[in-house]
């Protein structure tokens, strides 16, 4: 059944909490890659369109979903550190909309910790290589073997290394198996 | 024989096409342009607003040029990751030439009255970048790109003109950056030349800005804060004007693609769109696609709001007598903190006590990123925009929620919301003390 969209925006609320918890910096980059994992791999899904495009796999409607949710004063920006870019931050309203949808946030509160818990601590260049190395593994070449889906991340994105490719599919396919029920 | 051509602009003053390039002008798909106008019927509210997409799309050939040049040229490219993804020689040439074309064509699927009534009379999964995806990759289109002396694949016109997120297909880091070039959120050349034609025609200032100075200290940069995928940026030099770009979009939406009675007369025009169709919406076939302009659908305006039996009378009689639906209620910041879905439980009270038949709604969400791009200091450091400008940390998301009534009932709606509103807009986290929730 397709969320309302308080409903998503609570569970993308939730997501962002639980990032914060294990250390994220919570970049639009970062909450990117961490609700393409919970789509992709945990299962949870918000009908966010992903693509490879920026750092990997991007969501044109998650992006748009992010900016409505700070035009509707449920996430603010803030500048963490100099020379890095800013964090999302849900406001008190969103954590009013995740005890409102609190039946939808706790379903899928496993997933959402299981996300968190394993790109929660990753920097943006761990993400696009992870991220990447995931929609390569789901999408593109799900068969193949990983020498194949490493080569084919590197064609993808030159600046990953072949070494780099095969770490990161190694880590996913580890990652796959642990998926909670 | 002539092999270049000017053409007058009022933005741009001269834009200059070769011999080639007119050919595709010239194909019906662009001159059709000339029939769509850029705003629908902002002229109603801003008189002058009465250009068409036909000189915009020229500009934004001429713009996205500029950016080209200015991002590919030698001492503007600093970083090796950067180098290793921006082509040279021949190829540099193919691609800018795919990207002037695609420029110019990158608003030929548009719709009557562009923007107006494309969300609701397509069929599903239909919108104009994919009718503009169609247009490119037909047969009289390919004919075109393989008549040129060098001749364009189909493909790669398709991908700059649509981008990524309509494109449907993946982006090498070069195409994605060719197509942020053209329709990126920040920088893209299509924003910048609406923003500046749309404030010019409308008569509104606030859309002005020094695009020359933009343009000038535009670079291909790695990200601040991790990854060495490049993207658009600026020389620190250009960030006043990147922040006058961005303030200038947040004015013309507010002031102009937002002005409230505009969002009403799209609604009219969506009602008549309906009616005129019989429920059926427009075509997507590219024969009907290409006869059917503003021309053709403000003659059948005219026409039914004269005929009481015409299909569409009624909108249509709204729209050119001027007796649009009034403004009964929009969202303030205040009743957003105390609850998010203000509006949504306005309307739902306000049509649950008045009928349907008296309210009109519009609700916008402003779309694309946060306005977080690198920044390359003098001393060759790359940081985020967002640290650099106190400006761009607090320009806020345009977001509007309108509701409208029937000009009768206006005085009526309006002292009952004003009774009742408090009680409609409970805090949130304490609906069940909406009567109408």
């Amino acid at each position: 059944m397709v969320m309302k969209r308080f409903e998503r925006d609570a569970v993308v609320t939730a997501l962002i909490d639980a990032l914060h918890e294990q250390g994220s910096w919570c970049g639009e980059t970062h909450v990117q890659k961490a609700m393409f994992f919970l789509q992709e791999m945990a299962g949870t899904n918000l009908h966010f369109d992903f693509i490879l495009y920026k750092h990997g796999p991007f969501s044109f409607d998650l992006r748009d979903e992010l900016t409505a949710m700070r035009a509707d004063l449920l996430l603010e920006i803030e500048v963490r550190k100099p020379g890095y870019g800013p964090s999302l931050r849900p406001t008190r309203n969103a954590r009013a909309m995740v005890k409102r949808y609190r039946e939808t946030v706790d379903r899928e509160r496993p997933r959402i910790e299981f996300v968190a818990q394993h790109v929660g601590d990753r920097d943006v260049a761990d993400l696009e290589r992870l991220g990447t190395a995931l929609y390569v593994a789901r999408r593109k070449k799900p068969d193949a073997s990983l020498e194949t889906q490493a080569k084919e991340i590197n064609r993808l994105k030159p600046h990953v290394s072949l070494q780099e490719a095969r770490d990161a599919i190694r880590t996913v396919r580890k990652w796959q198996e642990m998926v909670p029920a | 024989m002539k092999t270049h051509h000017e053409i007058r602009d009022p933005i741009h003053t001269f834009i200059l096409v070769d011999s080639d390039e007119r050919k595709v002008i010239d194909s019906p798909p662009v001159q059709r342009l000339r029939h769509i106008h850029q705003l629908a019927l902002t002229s109603l509210v801003y008189p002058g607003a009465t250009h068409k997409r036909f000189e915009h799309s020229l500009g934004v050939m001429d713009l996205a040029t500029r950016i080209f040049d200015t991002v590919t040229r030698e001492e503007n490219i600093q970083h090796e990751s950067v180098r290793s993804i921006v082509r040279t020689g021949d190829q540099l040439r193919y691609w800018r030439r795919v990207l002037r074309i695609a420029a110019l064509c990158h608003d030929i699927g548009h719709l009557p009255f562009s923007h107006a009534a494309e969300d609701e009379l397509l069929p599903e999964g239909w919108d104009h970048e994919r009718i503009t995806a169609s247009l490119i990759s037909s047969s009289p289109m390919k004919e075109i790109w393989n008549g040129l002396e060098q001749p364009l694949r189909a493909d790669d016109i398709l991908k700059l003109a649509v981008g990524p997120k309509k494109a449907g297909v993946d982006f090498s880091e070069w195409e994605a950056i060719l197509a942020e070039i053209i329709v990126g959120d920040a920088f893209g050349a299509d924003r910048i030349d609406y923003l500046l034609r749309d404030s010019h025609h409308a008569g509104v200032a606030y859309g002005g800005f020094d695009h020359h100075r933009l343009i000038g200290t535009l670079r291909i940069l790695p990200q601040a804060g991790g990854s060495s995928e490049p993207a658009l940026g600026i020389e620190e030099g250009g960030l006043h004007s990147a922040e006058a770009l961005l303030l200038a979009r947040y004015f013309m939406y507010t002031q102009v693609y937002f002005h409230p009675v505009r969002r009403i007369y799209d609604q009219h025009l969506k009602d008549f769109l309906r009616e005129w169709t019989d429920g059926a919406g427009l075509p997507t076939d590219m024969e009907s696609h290409l006869s059917l302009t503003d021309h053709e659908v403000y003659s059948a305006i005219l026409d039914a709001a004269r005929n009481p039996h015409q299909p569409g009378h009624e909108p249509a009689r709204r729209i050119v007598e001027r007796d649009h639906f009034k403004e009964v209620y929009r969202r303030t910041r205040s009743d957003i903190e105390r609850n998010p879905e203000a509006a949504e439980l306005i309307v739902e009270a306000l049509t649950t006590e008045f009928g349907a038949e008296s309210i009109r709604s519009d609700s916008y969400r402003g779309r694309g990123g946060a306005t977080d791009f690198p920044v390359v200091m003098p001393n060759g450091r790359i940081i985020s925009s967002i640290d650099q400008s106190d400006v761009l940390k607090t320009v806020p998301p345009v977001a509007v929620d309108y509701v409208f009534a029937l000009p009768e009932r206006r005085e009526e709606i309006t002292d009952w919301l004003t009774t009742h509103r408090e009680k409609i807009i409970p805090p949130v986290g304490n609906e069940e003390a909406s009567t109408w929730s």
